[in-house]
């Protein structure tokens, strides 16, 4: 499976139990939090600085789509900026590709920024008396590389985000759509190991949204690159990510991918959030299938072997369509050629609202 | 001591700084004024090597390639009324005086202003001594400078050169400062060195804020340039002085047809060139 590669690959981002803290007074503030453990609030009152973002850490792997999804003021705009130092941590340790970013130099965080780690901004930010392609090329041409040499790479990223027929245009000509692919284009032209991805989607509508959210995940995947993807539409975070992290108030509350997020919410916050979004393409046939032994018991008379079968990948909405071309009502979950568990219609049922089933609730 | 004896030894004060700064000085002003004058002269020689209708042309010209063909085909024809108004050497010296002025004032205001755009700390300092400048009737400007250059152009040139300054420097600060936020954080994400962000998206950003500030560091000087006829500075100025003095009513309108037809083709030059500058693409 996709996840499991990634889980064993090298690890690109990581992001060692980082703090933010704004205000004029922060290395008392950061001090205080430290050895007296005040409260977010007390040091508001007490401090007069905002905690941005509290004991932030994650780990990003090569080929990894990283989702951090967050409402406004939850500080997933201030945590992606710690990732390539346009915001330095008051506290902890940002490590990019082995490298701490805090000990690098100027030129050493500049090289870093422009050849390891690309991104892409809501604002979209396309120089507006520059083409599309001079747009596109943008950072080939501070990294100083011949213009034609530039010209031809950005190019072939602007043809893979689909404009090649554009570059010759300006921004101002261009849909929002179109803009952000061209802000995509110009993170890929300097083939960056890393894209950062702040908001980047949240001010197209949604049908041109889907649209390049189905895209960005393919090309990143094609690409092999690693993403941050903040946004504050848990949908989103579901559709592009690997992984999703949560955040609140400048903590991570949970950390895991679109199915154990959905299935096991850290608090009731992220229950909240998880309550509205659509389970069928979600929820796997592991997570609702009861044992062979329940089955067995409940239908003494049914052979598990001659149920139709699936995989355990196979999510819910495959399982309905299964079942409906049965006449039986059990689908058999097969895994290297053992059943390991059935999927009734009662258990799907159960998917669909929500509630775990007994012996998965029980464990 | 009443309020009428320390404004009397203020004025005294005044004075006699005034005349220590001339005589111990003299060296400097000296120089101050022989290069200024020497500036001057340049400009005006050029302007007159070619007849009026050659310069008439070129700028005819110019406006077409800058603005379109109708405002060039009138600037032509304007400019051949100044001289058939007998008044075509008074009209170049006059443009000598803007142009040398405005070029000094950019060369001060655009730099400065660049700096001030950075430092924060510096604009504080020097908005003030703008303010105090800009409120002051720009008569002033004319003493100090005739007590220290002498009658002439190069003093009508430092007074321009004060009057035309602040716009310069205001517009092109407020242009750096300007940049938008997203911007700096393309270009620091873009990992671009300090001189990168700043030729790269600092000045195209701040380009239509700095021409706006050419523009009116031209105008001021225009304003100034007639003022300054006053003090011998040659040119429109001077020949208006002159009309009213004696009264000439025709000759003063004359000179001033002259002076609005001279400031709306640089005026119109200066936006043409600004919308090249930034907009320009199509």
């Amino acid at each position: 499976m996709r996840t499991a590669s990634i889980e064993s690959g090298e690890v690109l981002v990581d992001c060692r139990a980082v703090w933010k803290i704004f205000g004029d007074n922060t290395p008392a503030a950061m001090k205080a939090i430290t050895e007296r453990g005040l409260s977010k609030k007390q040091i508001l009152q007490e401090y007069n600085c905002v905690v941005g973002v509290a004991n932030a850490s994650l780990q990003v792997r090569r080929g990894e789509i990283f989702c951090i999804m967050g409402l406004s003021g939850s500080g997933k705009s201030t945590l992606i900026r710690l990732l390539n130092r346009l915001i330095a941590p008051s506290l902890g340790k940002v490590v990019v590709k082995g490298k701490d970013l805090a000990a690098l130099n100027a030129t050493g965080l500049r090289a870093m920024r422009a050849k390891n780690i690309g991104m892409v901004f809501q604002s979209v930010a396309l120089l507006p008396h520059r083409t599309v392609l001079e747009n596109a090329a943008f950072g080939l041409e501070v990294q100083g590389i011949s213009k034609a040499e530039r010209s031809k790479t950005a190019e072939a990223a602007l043809a893979k985000v689909g404009l090649a027929d554009w570059i010759a245009r300006y921004p101002d000509e261009l849909s929002g759509g179109m803009q952000q692919r061209v802000g995509l284009a110009r993170a890929i032209a300097a083939d960056p190991e890393i894209i950062l991805m702040d908001e980047p989607f949240s001010a197209l509508d949604p049908l041109i949204r889907r649209q390049l959210q189905d895209e960005f995940r393919q090309l990143t995947k094609e690409l092999g690159k690693s993403a941050v993807f903040i946004t504050h539409d848990l949908e989103e975070a579901i559709r592009i990510g690997d992984r999703i992290a949560i955040m609140k108030d400048g903590v991570i509350i949970q950390v895991g991918t679109a199915e154990e997020i959905v299935l096991q919410p850290a608090d009731p916050y992220v229950a909240e959030f998880v309550a509205g979004i659509s389970r069928l393409h979600l929820i796997k046939a592991h997570s609702v299938m009861g044992s062979v032994a329940e089955y067995q018991r409940t239908q003494p008379n049914s052979d598990v072997n001659a149920l139709l079968k699936t995989t355990p990948e196979a999510d819910i909405d495959e399982l309905i369509s299964l079942t409906m071309q049965t006449e039986r009502d059990g689908i058999a979950v097969v895994e290297d050629g053992t059943v390991i568990g059935v999927v009734t219609p009662r258990s799907l049922l159960r998917g669909v609202k929500g509630s775990p089933p007994p012996e998965l609730a029980a464990a | 001591m009443d309020s009428s004896g320390l404004t009397a030894s203020f004025d005294t004060f005044i004075d006699s700084a005034l005349e220590w700064l001339g005589d111990n000085g003299e060296f400097i002003f000296d120089a101050v004024r022989s290069s200024l004058e020497g500036m001057y002269d340049g400009v005006v020689w050029l302007l007159e090597l070619a007849p009026f209708y050659v310069v008439a042309l070129a700028i005819a010209l110019l406006g077409w390639r800058l603005i379109g063909f109708w405002f060039g085909a009138m600037a032509g024809l304007a400019l051949i009324l100044c001289a058939a108004m007998g008044l075509w050497p008074e009209t170049m010296s006059t443009l000598a005086l803007v142009a040398t002025a405005t070029a000094l004032a950019l060369l001060v205001g655009v730099p400065a202003g660049v700096v001030a755009g950075f430092v924060p700390a510096l604009d504080r300092v020097v908005e003030p001594v703008l303010d105090l400048i800009q409120t002051l009737p720009p008569y002033i400007y004319l003493l100090p400078a005739i007590a220290l250059l002498g009658y002439g152009p190069a003093t009508a040139l430092v007074a321009t050169f004060i009057v035309a300054m602040p716009p310069a420097f205001r517009l092109t600060s407020l242009g750096i400062r300007m940049t938008p936020h997203e911007f700096v954080e393309l270009g620091q994400a873009s990992g671009t060195a300090g001189w990168q962000m700043f030729f790269k998206i600092r000045l195209p950003f701040a380009m239509p804020s700095i021409m706006a500030g050419i523009n009116q560091s031209l105008m001021m000087a225009f304003g100034m340039v007639v003022i300054a006829g006053i003090v011998g500075s040659g040119g429109l100025g001077e020949t208006i002085y002159g009309a009213i003095r004696t009264l000439d009513i025709a000759k003063s309108i004359d000179a001033a047809i002259a002076i609005v037809i001279l400031t709306m083709i640089l005026d119109r030059f200066t936006q043409g060139v600004a919308s090249i500058g930034y907009g320009g693409k199509r």
